[in-house]
């Protein structure tokens, strides 16, 4: 490794992306928990493997992963592009994804969904 | 003794993809914890870093792996519906559980927090193999990504942990055959 290599730092910008895409894409899967659970959006919308034919039987699990999928590369896509080449206050864009990740993790918990089941 | 496909299936889902993610966890964490300049001389971040990469890279992989199997090929037998009429839900898991109160919050909590939560460990261990990816001897000098790195790193070990320890009650409780 030559010193240059070493000392030389890169922007984070890139980075930082993929912590907060990262962290969309957990919130995106919980929120989609919440209103599915709710009956916002409903089983049916999101059963993507009958509805477009991706895998047999999956049920609306497959669109809730493949749409936080998305929202997940589509996030980091788009700040990756918008920050690149750029340093960003990386501990202002990680505490935005631990936030995000966090509500995920409540989102997706049984006794908190379960409060907007319908009665 | 043999394993039929289902059973064959929900092996490599839980025992070879979800086990070698988190046996891999302790090599990955260590790696990253230990990537100081305090610690180590220039050569030394240089023999250490390749094997980072290829660590962190596989962590991903083998989650993202690791959720397509379990969602698409397993989990599609453990929801199937029994038809009208059937009494012996030995083949229909979801069934099976949700039929006594005893084990109903097999499902209703176990299953329905794993489905999910399991699909934060890919979102998360890919941003960790970017970030080593990207900075590669330099993330040694950039304590700041480094440390969101071991985080994120805990919180993919902890959803993989939820689904691998309800993955493996539910099968003990109603396996897929």
């Amino acid at each position: 490794m030559s010193d240059k290599a070493y000392q030389d730092s890169k922007p984070n910008g890139p980075v930082a992306a993929a912590f907060v895409a990262a962290g969309i894409g957990c919130l995106v899967l919980g929120l989609l928990v919440i209103l599915n659970t709710a009956n916002i959006v409903t089983g049916a919308t999101l059963d993507f493997a009958k509805n477009y034919g991706i895998g047999s039987g999956v049920g609306p699990l497959s669109g809730k992963v493949i749409l936080s999928t998305i929202a997940f590369l589509a996030t980091w896509g788009v700040l990756g592009f918008l920050w690149r080449g750029k340093e960003v206050n990386f501990g202002r864009a990680f505490a935005l994804a631990l936030i995000f990740v966090a509500l995920g993790f409540a989102f997706t918990f049984p006794p908190i969904f379960d409060l907007v089941k319908p009665k | 003794m043999e394993l039929t496909n289902r059973e064959s299936w929900a092996l490599i889902h839980g025992m070879v993809l979800g086990a070698l993610f988190l046996l891999a966890f302790g090599g990955g964490m260590a790696g990253l914890y230990s990537l100081r300049e305090r610690y180590l001389t220039v050569e030394g971040v240089t023999e250490r870093t390749p094997r980072l990469l290829i660590g962190t890279i596989v962590m991903a992989v083998v989650a993202w792996l690791a959720v397509i199997v379990g969602t698409w090929v397993v989990y599609p037998w453990y929801r199937a519906v029994p038809p009208a009429g059937t009494t012996d839900f030995t083949t229909f898991p979801k069934s099976l559980l949700l039929a006594s109160p005893g084990t109903a919050d097999w499902h209703n909590f176990a299953m329905e927090w794993k489905e999910h939560v399991a699909w934060f460990a890919p979102f998360l261990a890919t941003a960790v193999a970017f970030a080593v990816a990207y900075y590669g001897v330099q993330l040694v000098r950039r304590g700041d990504v480094r440390r969101a790195a071991i985080v994120f790193f805990v919180l993919a070990f902890a959803a993989a942990g939820v689904a691998g320890l309800f993955g493996a009650l539910i099968t003990k409780a109603a396996p897929v055959v």
